[in-house]
Parts: structure tokens; C-alpha cells; sequence
């Protein structure tokens, strides 16, 4: 198959994408609380990263 | 075996099933005449994905059936939407970590850490297989971009047992 190529920041947004689909699949029942968990879940997840991301900067130099 | 999700109180699902609904009745009549508080009650309620008193023996088929293929376990229980949903989570998941060229881990690991990327790999069922038969040039984590395909088939496999674990709760009428 064809090698697939993503920046950092695209690596982040689909993993995030999909878990949060997941968690909210798995973890609500009602379709509006899916939603609502799963656009909370997928924030957190870039977020988070982010501030990490930022959190771990001085040390790469 | 496995019947449509009935949601009938009188349906039994076992003793922890019973002891919330029992909790849901009292709560019921003790709002009175509050439909509010007895709506509440009554989306308390757990559902009972499996129609009969469940076993233990059926739960297991069921979280093996989910762990072989990823969603097969909700399928069994009815639960479409779900099973669809972990179907393509994990298929997705994987098809990405093996066109990342992540590490697919092999059994017999020589550290720690390979050995538990193998468990978390080998929790993607037959879809290991697939990761296997994906990666025809074999992993490269050289670049970032291979290492994210690791983590994203480790993943894969850590939310199929998170799914199968799900099911298996759910045919024993714990939770939905």
C-alpha cells in the first residue's frame, strides 16, 4: 500500500478525531450526548496536546 | 441467543440489574406526582441488551466474539450503531497505523516494551492479521510519522478490549 505521510499536528487531529468518536459511541447512549461528549473529548485531546507540545519545548533545544 | 434489546424491567438481567431497578421504583414513587423526577427514574434504568437472565458463559462468547472482530460482540447484542461505529474506529485505526508503517509487533518479544506492543496489537483481533498483510515493506520508525503508526495500532487494539469489555457488560445487563 501506499505510505501515508502526516505532519505532527495532522497525526494529532485524526487520533483525536477518531477516539473522541469512539468514546463517544461507547460511552453515551443518547445521540445528542454522544455528540456533546465526543466534540468535549476531541477539544481535550488537541488542547491538551497542544499545551504539552508547548510544555516540552524548552527542553528540545 | 441474542435477542433485541427488550428494555422490559421484567426481562431479567440479573441481580445488580434488578437491585437498580428496584432503587429506580422507589425513586419513582416517592416523586409522587413529579414527571420530572420520574422521568429521571426511569432513564436510570439500565437497559437489558440481552432479553433473558444472563450467563456468564454467554457474556464471555460475546467479549471473544467482540476481541475476534472488532464489533462483532455489539452486533450480537443488537447494538448496531455501536458496532459500526468500533467496526470502523478500529479498521480505520489500523489501516492508518499500517500505512504509517508503525511497528506491527511480533509474539516472543525481547523486552518488555515489545511485549506489550504486542498484547496491544494483538487486541485488534483479526485485524492484526490484516496490519500484518498491510505492511508489505515492513514498519519504518525512523521518522515520526512511523512511530504515530505504532501508536495508532496500539490504540487500535486497546479500544477493540475497551469495546469487548463494553459488550461483555452489556450482555450482563450491567450497562449500556
Amino acid at each position: 500500500m501506499v505510505p501515508l505521510h502526516f505532519s505532527h499536528f495532522q497525526s494529532l487531529l485524526l487520533f483525536a478525531l477518531i477516539i473522541s468518536l469512539a468514546f463517544g459511541t461507547l460511552g453515551r447512549r443518547k445521540p445528542i450526548e454522544r455528540v456533546k461528549y465526543a466534540a468535549w473529548s476531541f477539544a481535550m485531546f488537541v488542547l491538551v496536546g497542544i499545551a504539552l507540545g508547548w510544555l516540552m519545548y524548552p527542553f528540545s533545544k | 441467543m441474542f435477542e433485541e434489546n427488550t428494555g422490559s424491567p421484567a426481562a431479567g438481567a440479573g441481580s445488580e440489574q434488578r437491585r437498580e431497578q428496584s432503587g429506580a421504583s422507589t425513586a419513582e414513587s416517592s416523586a409522587g406526582t413529579s414527571g420530572v423526577q420520574s422521568n429521571e427514574a426511569v432513564a436510570r434504568e439500565p437497559e437489558n441488551h440481552g432479553g433473558e437472565v444472563p450467563s456468564a458463559a454467554r457474556a464471555v462468547a460475546v467479549a471473544l466474539a467482540g476481541w475476534l472482530l472488532p464489533g462483532l460482540g455489539h452486533a450480537l447484542l443488537k447494538m448496531w450503531g455501536r458496532a459500526l461505529a468500533i467496526f470502523l474506529t478500529v479498521g480505520f485505526l489500523v489501516y492508518l497505523g499500517a500505512g504509517m508503517r508503525g511497528n506491527v509487533f511480533e509474539p516472543g518479544g525481547e523486552d518488555a516494551f515489545a511485549r506489550l506492543g504486542y498484547m496491544a496489537d494483538a487486541g485488534t483481533g483479526s485485524f492484526y492479521f490484516v496490519a500484518r498483510a498491510m505492511e508489505v515493506s515492513g514498519s519504518d520508525v525512523s521518522h515520526a510519522v512511523g512511530d504515530y503508526g505504532t501508536r495508532f495500532l496500539a490504540t487500535a487494539g486497546v479500544l477493540n478490549l475497551l469495546a469487548a469489555l463494553h459488550a461483555y457488560e452489556a450482555a450482563r445487563g450491567r450497562k449500556a
